[in-house]
């Protein structure tokens, strides 16, 4: 209960703070939007030629599109301090946090909201809007795999960010794992073969952020669900861990820095 | 003339060294660009598949993968003008700049072209070793060495872009919102994940005068197919939108200038 009141007060700050500068908040929330859109023109000119690609069509791309930027969106608005862990490791930044009686980690995620992540997620909606959701069920669906696939991210984020505790600035490496991350989940999985499919499954889990998602939306199994759950616990419980561990070896840079 | 150039020549030169410095950094861009490409060899390949021909509008799939590498390369290489601008005219670092004895648009485009330098070798190298390995050869490497000018038409008309985006920091808080979309038209109108040939009629006639296809299409595209015939209208429309994007650049920067307010010190 502790937990909640403090990651909602927060949340609250944050938007506070954003709200400082409404002109730039909301130029953010809409141009992240109107980019997503405007990316997705690729794909209707796309099907426009092939209308169907290994059974993957407007329709599915839409609530594919929908989940991932949804769960992006969502991991990015409400922990978007994932995106610079490695920074705030690296720079001895963690002193602030780790001298208060919260978990750490999530003090230093919530911290920072990244307000073009709002735009995505709001445009995630949307396409799933456009896809044409035929039931209750199905949009409860797609927000419990917008909940899950930002699960996943955010685990996966934290991990490679994590690096940093080992290897110094891992920013770029970050940068890097979280643009492939994002590049491979807004791809019909079904473009890939055995071996890539794997890599998708396991080490970028690009799979539980856009297809996986996507195919549970649009029809409930047992199946996907017991995926999905399990990657974001599994890639939630690796970050945990890894951080933790990092901790150990984590040394102060007796920085004298003011976290605002 | 000489000594004007010189100037902008050792900019250049000094962010090309300090670009030596980070090979890591150079590496994993590399890696983008084969990461990007070989997804779209895959998607490509079902595409064509699916379509059940040996060419579309013209291209096979080894032309396509090309056409599509070569497109990465310009717009992942590119100058980018309008994070630097913009970052100069918020923090006012900019008024450093214009006290100095050169021109501030210009200085800019000496330190993104020095930027650009190792990303183009990069992504030439990387990009053009994953699509030979998953296509085979370029088609023709016949009027190759016109791409170059090309290239360079294609980043003038986008540094002009980027600046007068960048300078928009003078009228707006933040000007991300501008570049994202930007770059997305690019990406979409340019043809740089779907060849304009590819289109429906009406868009790619639409599409192919405007400036983005200047970026990219037309570049990639006589790459795959290098005729003189297709290279002379692409250098004229170059120095067509060059002029018009130019001249407003220019007209936007003294008025900048003009209204720039600085205070303390």
């Amino acid at each position: 209960m502790g937990q909640r009141r403090f990651l909602l007060a927060l949340w609250k700050a944050n938007l506070l703070a954003a709200m400082e500068y409404r002109g730039a908040f909301l130029s953010q929330i809409v141009g992240m939007a109107l980019n997503n859109a405007i990316y997705f023109c690729f794909w209707l000119l796309f099907f426009d030629r092939f209308p169907s690609v290994r059974g993957w069509g407007v329709q599915e791309m839409l609530v594919l599109f929908g989940v991932a930027a949804g769960g992006f969106g969502l991991a990015v608005y409400l922990f978007g301090n994932a995106m610079r862990l490695a920074e705030v490791i690296a720079g001895g930044r963690l002193d602030y946090y780790l001298s208060l009686p919260r978990p750490a980690l999530l003090h230093v995620l919530a911290s920072r909201s990244v307000a073009s992540g709002l735009g995505d997620f709001l445009y995630g909606c949307l396409s799933f809007a456009l896809s044409g959701p035929d039931s209750v069920g199905e949009v409860l669906r797609f927000l419990l795999g917008v909940v899950l696939a930002a699960a996943v991210f955010l685990g996966f984020v934290v991990l490679v960010q994590s690096l940093a505790f080992w290897i110094g600035h891992a920013g770029l490496v970050g940068a890097q794992a979280v643009n492939a991350l994002i590049s491979f989940a807004l791809y019909p999985l079904d473009l890939f073969d055995g071996t890539a499919k794997l890599v998708l499954f396991t080490l970028l889990p690009a799979a539980f952020m856009g297809a996986v998602p996507a195919e549970f939306v649009r029809s409930f199994t047992w199946e996907g669900l017991v995926q999905l759950t399990g990657a974001a616990l599994v890639f939630l419980g690796l970050a945990l861990a890894v951080f933790h561990r990092g901790l150990r070896r984590y040394e102060s840079g007796s920085a004298i820095a003011v976290e605002v | 003339m000489r000594k004007t150039l010189a100037k902008y020549w050792a900019i250049c030169r000094t962010q090309l060294v300090h670009s030596l410095s980070y090979p890591a950094d150079l590496c994993s861009r590399s890696l983008t660009i084969a990461l990007f490409l070989w997804i779209f060899a895959h998607l490509w390949e079902a595409a064509y598949q699916s379509a059940g021909q040996e060419r579309i509008a013209g291209l096979s799939p080894r032309d396509t993968l090309w056409y599509l590498m070569i497109a990465e390369v310009i717009v992942l290489s590119r100058p980018r003008l309008s994070g630097a601008i913009a970052e100069g005219v918020k923090e006012g670092s900019i008024a450093y700049l214009l006290n100095r004895p050169y021109n501030f648009l210009l200085y800019q485009v000496g330190v993104g072209l020095g930027d650009s330098a190792l990303r183009l070798a990069g992504n030439v190298l990387a990009g053009g070793a994953i699509t030979w390995y998953l296509v085979g050869p370029p088609p023709d490497l016949g009027h190759w060495a016109l791409v170059v000018p090309a290239l360079a038409g294609a980043w003038a008309i986008d540094c002009c872009i980027g600046a007068m985006i960048g300078l928009l920091a003078f009228v707006a808080e933040e000007v991300s919102a501008f570049e994202w979309i930007y770059s997305k038209l690019t990406l979409i109108l340019g043809g740089l994940l779907v060849p304009l040939d590819f289109f429906p009629v009406w868009l790619r006639d639409m599409a192919a005068h405007l400036p983005f296809a200047y970026i990219v299409y037309g570049p990639a595209r006589a790459f795959v197919d290098p005729d003189l015939g297709r290279f002379l209208p692409l250098f004229a429309g170059q120095v067509c939108w060059l002029a018009a994007l130019g001249g407003l650049l220019w007209l936007g920067y003294r008025r900048s200038v003009a209204h720039l307010n600085i205070n303390g010190g």
